[in-house]
This record gives structure tokens, sequence and C-alpha cells, in this order.
């Protein structure tokens, strides 16, 4: 009787050990598929608005030019319609987080940002090679980890796709 | 819970977590390949113009592309390497049919032919638990993309190309109009349409004068740029997209041309004048300048000067060709330019001879402007509007357009026999 009652008090601190090891592990184990999850959520939004704007004609690829065709597209990988009134796919991704630049082959075939000196004017911006779609200041996932606490991991997907529309 | 218990269970949940764990990765890996493997499609498919340089052009912009993509979290750079990770991009293959290229056909194509391109890459994942596991040791597995990519069929209507158009030589050739074999190296002078006689002679170098038109795209609506900064623009990289009415009150939007589209006209301000006078109107002049702008953007010739506004710094913007001196006598195949210098052109039924008269569009043919047969680039200034051009047929795929018949003109969609075609992901 002595040494049963022995044995179940071992049960007991042996759980007491690892009961919060395996918490650790399952809880750890969750959020690193949720922030996988999100980081191809992220770089699945981002690659759409990047595909949306490569096959749009007549974008201004100027800076601040605020053009629509990239507003729509910023919407179109956020909600999954143009005009954003669809249903948000991913929580707390706003537009203003998305950056869309572009990146123009030189003579000599080095990748460079597009020159946009002929902006405000006749000229407009060179028509891009490249379209660059990234989230520069990274969305935030906060681990959660009972007991633990752990600063906000910046998820920073980017996407360079060719462009094949007109300007 | 008894330890022996505890000691088969263990490795198991293990195995499950450690499973779990890199699955997920390998699924964000392999997404974040397919991602690049398709941009490199399509960066590549877009430099199959039909030369014997378009092939490394291709594999040229397809390797960019995947340079500029990364994989695992973005960490790791695609064809680089990174710790014990390795990535290999497999040479691009360029198929001549799309059949060949989803089934892998051992049979590629050279690239007077090629039309689709198949990029291939693997690269490796990081394994954590499985690693842990017999089979694992490596601590990382190839994960393979592929993504096949190349031109469409011809196309209804084409956007984003040269406003220029030339009357059929022979319209019952319903593949060449007329034009010759576009891998002969016809050529041609391209002559603006002018009324009574005498007809403008040729170009040293080639015999038949094909007369051209402007077909009207003006964009009342730009406040950027004025008519003839529209015209050179038009010359110089095709007509600018633009959400403005079409000024022939056609159903297609102003920046695109449509197969039987039968209201196009003359660009108001270049309506063929008397071939007596020899001068042509100075839109016609603009237009030709943009045209210049594709050999040379340093010098700045004086008829330009004059006939557009601001064009210094027009000019500037734009950006010449890399191949400018292949010539007359050249091959189509031995360009070794990216199509800057390739104008696809409208073919009509009949050129109309006034502002008044409308023109049935019939089907869309390239052209590559050629330099003189001096080696001097074609002068803007010409009183007849006049420059070299060989007839290439359809090779280089447009900016954008439509296979289907989206502005209800009666084009057989799917059934446009010959013509040029746009870039598309296949897979």
């Amino acid at each position: 009787m002595s040494r049963r009652r022995f044995q179940s008090g071992n049960m007991v601190l042996e759980a007491a050990l690892w009961i919060p090891v395996m918490l650790l592990l399952i809880v750890g184990m969750i959020q690193f598929g949720r922030i996988t999850y999100t980081y191809y959520a992220l770089k699945k939004a981002v690659y759409a608005a990047a595909r949306y704007v490569a096959t749009q004609e007549s974008v201004n690829f100027c800076p601040d030019s605020g053009d629509t065709a990239i507003q729509s597209a910023i919407q179109f990988a956020i909600t999954g319609t143009p005009d954003g009134s669809g249903a948000a796919s991913i929580a707390n991704l706003t537009p203003d987080m998305f950056q869309v630049t572009t990146q123009c082959l030189d003579p000599t075939g080095v990748l460079t940002a597009c020159d946009t000196s002929g902006c405000g004017a006749a000229a407009g911006a060179r028509r891009p090679d490249f379209i660059v779609v990234s989230i520069p200041a990274g969305y935030p996932v906060q681990p959660r980890i009972p007991f633990i606490t752990l600063d906000p991991i910046q998820l920073r997907p980017s996407v360079t796709v060719p462009f094949g529309g007109a300007t | 819970m008894s330890l022996p218990l505890l000691i088969i269970l263990v490795p198991i949940v293990f195995a499950f977590m450690g499973f779990a764990l890199d699955l997920g990765r390998l699924y964000l890996v392999r997404g974040e390949l397919n991602q690049a493997a398709n941009s490199a499609a399509i960066a590549a498919a877009q430099q199959l113009i039909g030369t014997d340089a378009s092939l490394g052009n291709a594999t040229t912009s397809a390797d960019q592309v995947l340079a500029a993509n990364t994989y695992n979290f973005g960490s790791i750079q695609i064809g680089a390497s990174s710790g014990n990770l390795t990535s290999t991009i497999n040479a691009p293959a360029y198929y001549a049919a799309v059949a060949d290229a989803a089934q892998g056909s051992s049979t590629q194509a050279d690239g007077a032919t090629a039309r689709h391109v198949t990029i291939s890459l693997t690269a490796d994942a990081p394994l954590l638990f499985w690693s842990l596991l017999p089979g694992g040791e490596s601590r990382k597995t190839p994960i393979a993309a592929q993504a096949v990519a190349g031109v469409s069929a011809p196309l209804c209507s084409v956007c984003g190309v040269e406003p220029f158009a030339v009357q059929a030589r022979d319209p019952s050739d319903t593949v060449n109009f007329g034009f010759g074999d576009p891998l002969g190296g016809q050529v041609f002078t391209f002559a603006y349409s002018c009324t009574g006689n005498p007809a403008p002679g040729p170009l040293a170098g080639t015999g038949i004068v094909v007369p051209y038109l402007i077909l009207n795209r003006y964009d009342a609506s730009n406040a950027t740029a004025d008519e003839t900064q529209q015209l050179f623009r038009s010359g110089a990289a095709g007509v600018p997209a633009s959400t403005g009415v079409n000024p022939t009150g056609s159903s297609v939007p102003l920046g695109c041309f449509a197969i039987n589209d039968s209201v196009e006209v003359v660009w108001a301000s270049a309506a063929p004048a008397a071939c007596a006078t020899r001068a042509v109107q100075s839109s016609v002049a603009a237009a030709l300048c943009g045209m210049y702008s594709r050999f040379d953007t340093a010098t700045q010739p004086n008829a330009c000067v004059t006939s557009v506004t601001d064009f210094a710094n027009l000019s500037a913007s734009f950006a010449p060709d890399t191949d400018t001196t292949s010539g007359l006598a050249d091959l189509y195949a031995n360009y070794s330019g990216t199509g800057k210098r390739v104008i696809t052109v409208a073919i009509v039924d009949t050129l109309a001879g006034n502002t008044l008269q409308t023109m049935t569009i019939l089907g869309f043919r390239q052209f590559l402007v050629e330099p003189n047969s001096d080696g001097s680039f074609p002068d803007p200034g010409d009183l007849n509007g006049r420059f070299p051009v060989q007839y290439i047929g359809s090779p280089m795929p447009v900016k954008q357009g439509y296979v289907d018949d989206r502005f209800a003109l009666a084009c057989p969609a799917g059934q446009v026999g010959s013509g040029p075609g746009k870039v598309v992901l296949h897979q």
C-alpha cells in the first residue's frame, strides 16, 4: 500500500515536470505554424498585387502618384476585390503597409531603381522592367506562448515580377 | 503513465510534431519557388522574339528575376547557396509548341522558332525535426518547381503598339498580306501616303515603296503630353494606354487596335498631302522622331526640335535599342537587340486619302526598322516621311491584347490565323 502511494506521488511529480515542457513544445509548434501560414499568406498577397500591377495598362509609376491601378492592386491583394469591398483575408493588413516600386535594367543589364526624373512632365516615369512589391516595415506577428513575452516578429515578404503591361 | 509507454510515445509524438512543422515549411518553400519560377518564365517568354540572340536574352532575363526573388521566409536568394542549402537553376528549355513544353519533350527549339519556355529549379529546404529520423540526416531536402510560359494564340486586338497602318499588298494572302517570306529578309521603304504624283521613290538598298498612314489615337484628355508629344511617344514606344475616349468613336480602347475595326481614320493633323509638294505634315515628323529615339537619343535632329515640344527631355527618357547596326542586308534572325526596333503595324484594306475616309483593320504584322544602307539612322526630317524596314511576320509578342472578341467586332475568337500574340503563363 505504501509502495503504491509512493508510485502515485511519483507520477504527479513526473507530470508536473513534463506538462510544462510538452505545453511549451505544442504551443511553440502551433505558433511556428501560425507564422509560417501568415508568411505564406502575405507572400501570396504581395505576389497577387505585383501580378495585378504587372498586367495593367496606363499605370503612373511616379512616386506618390496615388495611381488607382496600384491602389486597386493592393486592395485586390488584401481583400480579393479591386475595390476593397470584400473581407480582408489577413487581419490588420492595411494598404499603407504595401510598397510598390519599379526596377529598370540599365544599358549594361544591371537592375536599378527606375528613372523618375520625367515625372510631372510629358515623358512620365520610364516604363519599368520589373515590379517589386514588399512590406518594408513588416507585418507584425505576436507569438503567444504562456508565461513568456516575446517581441512581435516582423514578416517582410517581397516579390519581383516582370512588368508585362503598357504604360 | 507508465515509463515504457512514455518511452514509446515520446518519439512518436515528437516525430509527428516534427512532421507537421517541416511539412508546413516545405509547402511554404514550394510556394515561394513556384512564384519565382512563374515570374521567371514570364520574363523569359517576353524575350522570345524569334531571333538567334533571343534565347540568350531570355535566359539572362529569367536569371535576373530568379536572383531578385528569395525563399525560406525570404532568407535565401534563389540560385545562391546558404550554408549547406543549395539551389540550382536548370537551363531554361525552349519549345516551339506548348504541348512539347508541357510534356518536357527532348526536342528543343532554336531562337527563330522558340515560342514557349520552361523554367525549372531545385532548391534545398531545411529540415528541423526530420533530421533526427533516419533518412533526414542531411538536414535538408530538395524541392523542385517548374513553370511554363509562352506566347499566346494570335490576338484579336493588340494594345500599346505603333499607330501605323499600311495597305495589304495582297489581301487574299492572309498569312503575309503579300509582303513575302518573313524569314527571307524582304526590305521595303515605308513612305508617308500622299495623293497624286509623283509617288515617293525608294531609299537606297530597298526596291518597293509601301505607303503608310498614322491612325488617329489623339488623346484630348491627356493633360501632360500635347499632340506632338503623344505622336513622339507613339513612335517611340507605341500608343500610351489611356482611359480617354477613342477619337474614332470605336468601342476599342484608345491604346488598342482590333481586327475588323472598320472606323479607323487617319490622325487629323497628319492627313496625306499632295505628293508634288514633298512635305509631310510636322505631325508625321513628330512620330518619326519617336522612331528615331529607338536608334539614338544623344543627338537632336533639327526636324525633331522644331516639331516636338520639349524634345530633348522627352527623348532622353527613352533608351535606344541595344542593336542599332544590323542593317538591310542582315536577316532578322541576326538582329541581336531586345525588340525595340520592331514595330507592330496594322494592315488595312485601303489607305484613306483624306481624314474622312475610314479604314478596316485586317490584321497586324511586324516590321524591323532598319538603318539606312550607309549605316546612318532614318532621317525624321525626310520630306516623304520615309524609313527602311524589313518584313518579319509576327514573331514578337505585343505588350497587351485580347485573344477573344472583346469589343464585339466579329473577330473569330482563337481563330485568327496568324499575327502577334502576347505573353501568357501556361501553368
